[in-house]
C-alpha cells in the first residue's frame, strides 16, 4: 500500500515565500556595505566625529572583562579622548575607532580563541590601518605573527614581556622574538618599556639600599613569571644573591609557610613578581607578619594600584617599595599633565587619580595616528612609520622608537607606601646607566 | 541482584588491586618518613614551624571535611556545594564583623568576643539554613534518579553560589584587619613562637569534633542518622523520618561549614568567591583519606593534609615547593581512591556499615 | 532522522491534549485523516507564530528568524522520508548544505533579538571545535554514563601534542643564538631552516587525539573500577592537576617542556602545499588564504561528521549496546558477559580521543596552546553542553554545544549589552555565565533531566531510574537502590 507523495501547493508556498524574502532581504542589506565596521561581537560601536564615514578605522584590543576590567575601560576611554581631540583626523586622512574586546567572561581574562578571532577581523577589514593593543603579552604573541602576513602594525600601551621584541636570556625563549615575525620584518611597537627594565631598575634600587640577598615570588602568571625572571637577571647583574625563587598559589589559605621558608633562606628582601589582584593583600599580610616589620618588600607594577595595595594589606604594607614604569606625576611634562588633567576632567577623575595607563593608551594612540598621518595610506607604510615615532612631549614624556620597537624612554619610578599613601622616592633610568 | 559470574570477576579485581597497594602504601610511607626525618635533621626549627603551621590549617580543613564526611554518610553525595556555601559563611562573617559590628585590629577582649560568638552564630545559623534548602531544592527531588543526577546538581549549586558571592561581593579579595585575633605568645621553641590566633583555631576545632561525635553516638537524632545511613528504607519502617534526618544532617554540615567560614575569615583574614571551592576539594580529599563517613578520620586526614601542604611549602631539602602543593593533594587523592577508597582509617562503609 | 527530529521537536499532541483540542473542533480523527505534509505545514505555522508573538516585542519582525522558519519548514514538512531509499537522508543533507553554505551568508543574516547578530564565522569554528568536545564527552556520560568531570585534560593533552610538534618548542639554542634542531615533515607556510619540529598539522590531528585515548586509557584502567562519584572525584582532580604541570613544566627536571604560563605560540598552520595547490586546487595555506575563518570552518565541519559518524555508528554498535547496558544496570551487565573494565575503558579512550582531536584542531586554530584554557570551568562548560542537548543523543549535543558556544563567544556580551541598551540595566551579564549555566544544569537536572532533545532510552532510565550501583560497593548499599529501582 503505497501512499501517495504529496508536495503539491504548500511546497510551491513556501518556495515562492522564501524566494521573495531573500529578494527583499539582499535588496536591505546592501545598505550595509558601504561602512565596514568591526562585528559588534566583540567590538563595540564605531566612534567618529566628522561627516559620512572615515577612510579609516583604527581598533583597540584590550580586555575588558575580568579582574583588569576598571583599568583598561579607562584605557579605551583615553585612546577615544585622543581621537576625539585630534578630530578623528590624521594628517590628511579621517580615522574612526572601535574599542574590541579580546577576554571572554569564561575565562574572566584575555582568551585566545578571543584574540585570533579579532585578528582576524582585523585583518580582513581592509579600512583597519593599524592596532592599537594589546593588553596582555599572551594576546599580543597570537595576534602580530597573523597581522604579520598582512603588514598590519600594531602599537601597544602596555605589553611588557622581553621576548616580543628583544632576545633576554633566561627570561625569552627559542626563537623569540624571530618567530611572531614569519616575513622577516617586524610590525610591532610598544610606547611601555619592556620589563628587563623594570627587573634591572628594581635590581639596582635594593644595591643602593644595601641589600645583599634577596628572595623572588612570582605568581606563575606569564606577566608574573616574566618580571621575576627579569628581576633574576638583574640582581645577577647588580651581584645580588638569589635567596630563593618560588611560586605563590593565588587560591592558598595562608602564606605564612611561605614566610618561614624565606625567613629561613636568610634572605634580606623580598620580591613580589606578580599581579596585587592574585591575593597580593594577603601575601604581603602574611609576609609582614612572618617577616617582621622593617624587611624589604619590593614589587613591580602589578602591585601598581596603590589603593588596592593599601585596601588589601592594610597596615602590612607600610614601608613597601612599588615599582612603576614611567614618570611619577608630578615629574610629567607639560602634555602628560595637560592630558590628565583635562582627560581626567572628561571622565570625572582628578588629575592624579588618573590610572598611568590611561597615559599609555593615550600615548599608543598618537604613536599610531602620527604613523597614520605620515603614511601613504597604506597598512605596510604605517607600520614602517610606526618604527619612525619619535616625541618631544607626550603623555608619557619624551621618547623615541627603536628598529625592535622598543622605546628609549625607560624611566622607572619608586614609591613606597608610608600612612596608607604611596610616596614617591626616587626614579631609576636603567638603560641610561 | 548478584550473580557469580561477576561477583567473581570482581572480587578478582579487589584482591588484585589489594595485591600491590599495601606495597606501594608502604613504600610511600617509608619515603615520606625518610624525607621528614632528613629535613628535621637539616633544620629542626623550621620543621617544627611548619608543623604548628600545618596542625592550625588542619584545623580549619577539618571542619569543612566534617561535613563533607556527615553528608556523604548519609546520602553517598558528594556535595561539591559544601565549600562554597563554606564561602558564603567567610563572607557572611566578614561582612558581619567589618560591618555590622565594625571590629577592627586589636580589639579589646569585651568588645571582640561578643561580636565573634555572635557572628559564629549568625553564619552557623545562615549555612546551615543554606545548606538544608539546597538540599531540599537540588537533592531531594534526584534520589531515585541515577547517581550521576545528583552530582551534576551539586556541581551546578557550587557555580551558583560562586555567582551569588561575585554579585554580592565581587570578583576581587575581600580583606579583613590583620589582628582580629589576639596575636600574643602561648609558647615559644627557639625562634618560633606559637601565638594566640593560632591556637583558638585549634580550640575551636576541638570541642565541635566532640559534639558532633556525641551527637551522632550518643542522642537520638544521632541514632536516626546513622541508621538513615545503613538502610533508608529499613529506617523509614523503623518509624524514623528519612526526610527529616536528611535535612538535620545538611543543617549541621551547614553549620560547621559556617563556622569554617567565620574562623577562615578572621584567622585568614582574605577570602574570594572561588576559594570554597578549592579548599572545598583539599578538605574532600582528607575527608577521603580519613575514611568517608568516618568522623575522627575526617580530622586526621585534614590535619595530614594541612601538614603535606605546610611541608611541602617550607621544607628544604627536596620539597617540591608551593608551585607543586595543589598537585601533590590531588595526587593522595587520587592514589587513595583507587588504592585503598576505604580511606586510611579502614572502615569500609559509613558508620561501620 | 527527519520525522523522528520532527517529532521530538514539534511534540505532536498526546492523548491528553486530544480534549483541550477537541473544543476548537479539531478531533484526533479528523486530524489524522489529513495528509502528513498538511498536518506539519499547520504545525511548523503555528510554531512560527508562537515564536513571531514572543519575539517581535523585542526586536519586531526578524528576517533572519524568518528564514530558519523557512528552511526548516522545506526541509521538514514534506515527507521527504517517503521517497525510496535517499529520502531519508534529505534533510539531514539540507541542513549540512545550509551549515556549509554559511560562511557566503554569514554576515547578510539579521540581528537575533537579545542575542544579537548570528555568530561570524570565526566564531562558527569555535561552535564547531566545542561541539566535536561535546560529542567526544557524551560517549563518556552520555553513552556509558560515566560523570567526567576532567574531560578538559584531554583537550590540553591534544593541544600541547599538536604545540610540540608545530612550533619552535624543540629548538634549542646554539651559543650563536640559532637555531640547534630542526625536523621537517611535510610542513607548510614557514622557512624550511626554522628551528624545532614541525610535521604537518594535519598528522597531528591524529597524533593529540592518540596521545589523549593513550593517556585516557592509562588513567581510565586504575580509576574506572572505581563507582560512579568516585570516578567524578579522581577525574576531577586529573582535570586540576594538569594545569598545575602544564604551568610549570617550563622546567620539568630542567627541562623546558611547555614553556610555563607563557604557553606555547605560535603553531604552524593547515593547508596542502603549493603543489597540491597547484594540481587540484586546494588552499595552500590557510592562514594567508583570505578566506583563512572559512576554510577552517569546511575543515571543522568535515571533523565533526566523522564524529558525529563515529558516534552514530558506535551508539549502534555492539560496543554501544554494552556501554548502555553497563549504564543502566552494571551487574547485570556484568552477568551477560559484558567485560566492564574493558568496555568502560573503551569508553574513556574513544572520548578522550575526540577530546585529544579537538584540542589540536583548536590550538592549531588559535596558533597557540596556554596553560590558561584548561581549567575546570571548561569541564563543566563542555558537560553543561552535553547535558543541555540530550545525554546520548547526538543531535541533541550538537545542538546544546553550539548554543552554549555561541553564548560563551558573543551571545552574553551581546545580551549584556541589549540589556543596557533597551531596559537601561547595567548589568555585566557575562560576569555571570557559570552562574546561568549553573541555574541551566540545575533546571535540566530537575525538570527535563534527559535534555531538551533526549534519547529515548535515556528518557526511559530518567523516568523509571536504573541499577547503577556497582557491586563492589559489596556491603549491602543495595537496600536503597531497591527505592531507586522501580
Amino acid at each position: 500500500m503505497k501512499k501517495r507523495i504529496r508536495f503539491g501547493i504548500p511546497l510551491a508556498v513556501i518556495v515562492g515565500a522564501a524566494l521573495v524574502v531573500v529578494g527583499v532581504a539582499t535588496a536591505t542589506s546592501s545598505r550595509s556595505h558601504s561602512a565596514s565596521v568591526l562585528p559588534t561581537s566583540s567590538c563595540a560601536k564605531l566612534q567618529y566625529g566628522g561627516s559620512g564615514s572615515p577612510q579609516y578605522i583604527i581598533p583597540s584590543d584590550l580586555p575588558l572583562q575580568g579582574s583588569s576590567r576598571t583599568q583598561t575601560v579607562e584605557m579605551t576611554k583615553a585612546i577615544a579622548y585622543t581621537f576625539k581631540q585630534a578630530g578623528y583626523k590624521a594628517g590628511k586622512y579621517t580615522v574612526g575607532y572601535q574599542s574590541c574586546d579580546d577576554s571572554t567572561a569564561q575565562a574572566g581574562k584575555w582568551d585566545p580563541a578571543k584574540c585570533a578571532a579579532n585578528v582576524g577581523n582585523y585583518v580582513r577589514d581592509k579600512s583597519v590601518i593599524g592596532v592599537i593593543g594589546t593588553f596582555n603579552s599572551g594576546c599580543v604573541e597570537l595576534e602580530i605573527p597573523i597581522a604579520n602576513r598582512a603588514s598590519l602594525g600594531y602599537a601597544s600601551p602596555a605589553n611588557t614581556y622581553d621576548g616580543l621584541t628583544q632576545v633576554q636570556p633566561g627570561v625569552t625563549s627559542a626563537g623569540e622574538p624571530g618567530k611572531y615575525y614569519p616575513t622577516g620584518k617586524r610590525n610591532y611597537v610598544r610606547v611601555v618599556a619592556a620589563d628587563i627594565n623594570q627587573g634591572t631598575a628594581d635590581a639596582i634600587l635594593l644595591k643602593q639600599k644595601k641589600i645583599t640577598s634577596v628572595y623572588i615570588l612570582n605568581d606563575k602568571e606569564a606577566y608574573g613569571l616574566g618580571v621575576a625572571n627579569d628581576m633574576r637577571n638583574g640582581s645577577k647583574a647588580n651581584g645580588l644573591k638569589i635567596a630563593g625563587f618560588a611560586a605563590w598559589d593565588p587560591k592558598a589559605a595562608s602564606y605564612q609557610d611561605l614566610a618561614t621558608k624565606i625567613q629561613s633562606s636568610g634572605a634580606k628582601a623580598v620580591y613580589l613578581g606578580g599581579l596585587e589582584c592574585e591575593n597580593g593583600g594577603k601575601l604581603i599580610k602574611d609576609l609582614r607578619a612572618g617577616l617582621g616589620a622593617s624587611f624589604l618588600m619590593e614589587a613591580p607594577d602589578g602591585f601598581s594600584s596603590f589603593k588596592d595595595t593599601v585596601a588589601h594589606a592594610g597596615d602590612a604594607s607600610a614601608g613597601m617599595i612599588i615599582s612603576i614604569a614611567g614618570q611619577p606625576f608630578a615629574k610629567l611634562g607639560k602634555s602628560g599633565k595637560a592630558f590628565a588633567a583635562a582627560f581626567g576632567k572628561s571622565i570625572g577623575l582628578k588629575a592624579k587619580d588618573v590610572n598611568p595607563y590611561s597615559n599609555y593608551a593615550a600615548t599608543a594612540a598618537l604613536t599610531m595616528l602620527k604613523a597614520v598621518a605620515n603614511s601613504d595610506g597604506t597598512r605596510a607604510s604605517v607600520t614602517a612609520n610606526l618604527f619612525k615615532t619619535s616625541f618631544a612631549d607626550s603623555p608619557i614624556g619624551a621618547f623615541k622608537l627603536n628598529k625592535n620597537g622598543d622605546t628609549n624612554a625607560a624611566p622607572i619610578s619608586f614609591y613606597t607606601i608610608k600612612g596608607g599613601q604611596a610616596v614617591f622616592t626616587t626614579l631609576i633610568n636603567p638603560a641610561k646607566k | 541482584m548478584t550473580s557469580a559470574a561477576s561477583t567473581e570477576t570482581i572480587v578478582r579485581a579487589r584482591r588484585r588491586v589489594n595485591g600491590i597497594a599495601p606495597i606501594i602504601g608502604l613504600g610511600l610511607v617509608g619515603l615520606l618518613v625518610v624525607w621528614l626525618a632528613v629535613n628535621f635533621e637539616k633544620a629542626p626549627a623550621l620543621f617544627v614551624k611548619a608543623l604548628l603551621i600545618g596542625i592550625t590549617n588542619g584545623s580549619v580543613y577539618a571542619l569543612v571535611a566534617l561535613g563533607y564526611t556527615l553528608v556523604y554518610g548519609i546520602l553517598e553525595l558528594i556535595n561539591f556545594a559544601h565549600g562554597d556555601v563554606f564561602m558564603l559563611g567567610g563572607m557572611m562573617s566578614a561582612t558581619l564583623m567589618l560591618s555590622v559590628f565594625h571590629i577592627g585590629s586589636g580589639e579589646s577582649a569585651l568588645s571582640l568576643w561578643p561580636a565573634l560568638l555572635a557572628s559564629l552564630a549568625i553564619s552557623m545559623v545562615f549555612c546551615g539554613i543554606l545548606n538544608a534548602s539546597i538540599e531540599k531544592v537540588a537533592y531531594r527531588p534526584l534520589r531515585r534518579a541515577p547517581r550521576v543526577a545528583p552530582l551534576i546538581t551539586a556541581i551546578a549549586m557550587s557555580f551558583i553560589l560562586q555567582n551569588v558571592a561575585i554579585a554580592w561581593k565581587g570578583p576581587n579579595y575581600i580583606s579583613l584587619p590583620i589582628n582580629i585575633l589576639p596575636h600574643g605568645v602561648v609558647f615559644s621553641i627557639g625562634r618560633n613562637t606559637y601565638t594566640w590566633d593560632a591556637l583558638i583555631v585549634v580550640l575551636l576545632t576541638a570541642p565541635v569534633l566532640v559534639a558532633l561525635v556525641w551527637l551522632v553516638q550518643y542522642t537520638k537524632q544521632g541514632k536516626a542518622m546513622r541508621a538513615t545511613a545503613q538502610d533508608r528504607e529499613a529506617a523509614a519502617m523503623m518509624g524514623i523520618d528519612v526526610n527529616r534526618t536528611i535535612s538535620f544532617t545538611f543543617l549541621i554540615a551547614g553549620g560547621l561549614a559556617g563556622a569554617a567560614g567565620l574562623i577562615y575569615s578572621v584567622y585568614f583574614t582574605s577570602i574570594r568567591f572561588d576559594q570554597g571551592f578549592q579548599l572545598g576539594l583539599f578538605a574532600f580529599t582528607a575527608a577521603v583519606l580519613g575514611g568517608i563517613g568516618n568522623l575522627p578520620g575526617a580530622v586526621l586526614g585534614a590535619l595530614f593534609i594541612g601538614l603535606t601542604q605546610s611541608f611541602n611549602n617550607t621544607l628544604g631539602w627536596h620539597a617540591p615547593g608551593s608551585d607543586w602543593t595543589q598537585s601533590i593533594v590531588f595526587s593522595i587523592l587520587i592514589l587513595i581512591l583507587v588504592f585503598r577508597p576505604e580511606g586510611i582509617l579502614g572502615e569500609r562503609t559509613p558508620e561501620g556499615g | 532522522m527527519g520525522s523522528e527530529l520532527w517529532r521530538r521537536i514539534f511534540a505532536l499532541p498526546g492523548a491528553a491534549r486530544w480534549a483541550v483540542l477537541a473544543r476548537v473542533g479539531v478531533t484526533e480523527d479528523a486530524w489524522k485523516a489529513w495528509p502528513v505534509m498538511y498536518r506539519r505545514a499547520v504545525v511548523a505555522v503555528l510554531v512560527g507564530l508562537v515564536a513571531l508573538v514572543v519575539l517581535a516585542p523585542f526586536s519586531g519582525i526578524d528576517l533572519a528568524a524568518v528564514y530558519t522558519w523557512i528552511v526548516f519548514a522545506v526541509l521538514f514538512v514534506p515527507p521527504w522520508e517517503r521517497i525510496p531509499r535517499v529520502g531519508k537522508f534529505i534533510p539531514a543533507l539540507g541542513m549540512l548544505a545550509v551549515v556549509v553554505a554559511y560562511p557566503y551568508y554569514a554576515d547578510k543574516l539579521y540581528t537575533l533579538p537579545i542575542l544579537g547578530a548570528f555568530p561570524d564565522v570565526h566564531t562558527g569554528v569555535v561552535m564547531l571545535i566545542y561541539a566535536m568536545m561535546a560529542l567526544g564527552l557524551n560517549v563518556v556520560v552520555g553513552y556509558a554514563g560515566l560523570l567526567d568531570l576532567g574531560y578538559v585534560a584531554f583537550y590540553a593533552i591534544g593541544a600541547y601534542s599538536a604545540a610540540w610538534f608545530a612550533s619552535q618548542q624543540f629548538a634549542g639554542q646554539n651559543p650563536d643564538g640559532s637555531a640547534k634542531h630542526s625536523f621537517h615533515f611535510l610542513a607548510i607556510g614557514i622557512d624550511p631552516t626554522l628551528g624545532g619540529i614541525h610535521l604537518t598539522p594535519w598528522l597531528l590531528l591524529v597524533v593529540g587525539g592518540v596521545f589523549a585515548a593513550l593517556i585516557g586509557m592509562l588513567i581510565g584502567l586504575p580509576t574506572l573500577r572505581l563507582r560512579g562519584d568516585y570516578l567524578a572525584i579522581v577525574t576531577l582532580g586529573f582535570g586540576e592537576i594538569l594545569p598545575q604541570v602544564a604551568r610549570n613544566g617550563d622546567s620539568l627536571f630542567g627541562q623546558n617542556i611547555t614553556n610555563g604560563p607563557q604557553g606555547i605560540v605560535p603553531l604552524d598552520t593547515l593547508g596542502f602545499g603549493n603543489t597540491l595547490h597547484r594540481v587540484l586546487g586546494l588552499p595552500a595555506n590557510y592562514q594567508i588564504a583570505p578566506n583563512g575563518d572559512s576554510l577552517y570552518f569546511w575543515t571543522a565541519i568535515v571533523l565533526v561528521l566523522i564524529t558525529l559518524f563515529c558516534s552514530l555508528r558506535l551508539r549502534a554498535s555492539r560496543l554501544g549496546r554494552a556501554w548502555v547496558a553497563i549504564r543502566e544496570d552494571e551487574t547485570a551487565a556484568s552477568a551477560m558477559g559484558i567485560p566492564l573494565m574493558r568496555t568502560k575503558t573503551l569508553a574513556y579512550a574513544i572520548g578522550a580521543f575526540f577530546g585529544g582531536v579537538a584540542g589540536a584542531y583548536f590550538a592549531i586554530f588559535t596558533s597557540s596552546a596556554n596553560p590558561d584554557s584548561f581549567q575546570l570551568n571548561f569541564s563543566v562548560f563542555v558537560l553543561v553542553m552535553v547535558i543541555l542537548g540530550g545525554m546520548g543523543n547526538v543531535w541533541g549535543v550538537l545542538v546544546g554545544a553550539a548554543f552554549l558556544a555561541y553564548l560563551d563567544q558573543a551571545g552574553l556580551a551581546n545580551t549584556g549589552a541589549w540589556l543596557s541598551d533597551h531596559l537601561g540595566l547595567n548589568l555585566d551579564v557575562p560576569k555571570y555565565e557559570f552562574g546561568i549555566y549553573g541555574v541551566m544544569l540545575l533546571v535540566m537536572m530537575l525538570f527535563r533531566p534527559h535534555g531538551l532533545i533526549p534519547e529515548a532510552r535515556r528518557k526511559m532510565e530518567f523516568e523509571h531510574g536504573v541499577h547503577d550501583e556497582p557491586l563492589y560497593d559489596e556491603m549491602g548499599d543495595d537496600a536503597h537502590v531497591a527505592g531507586a529501582s522501580h
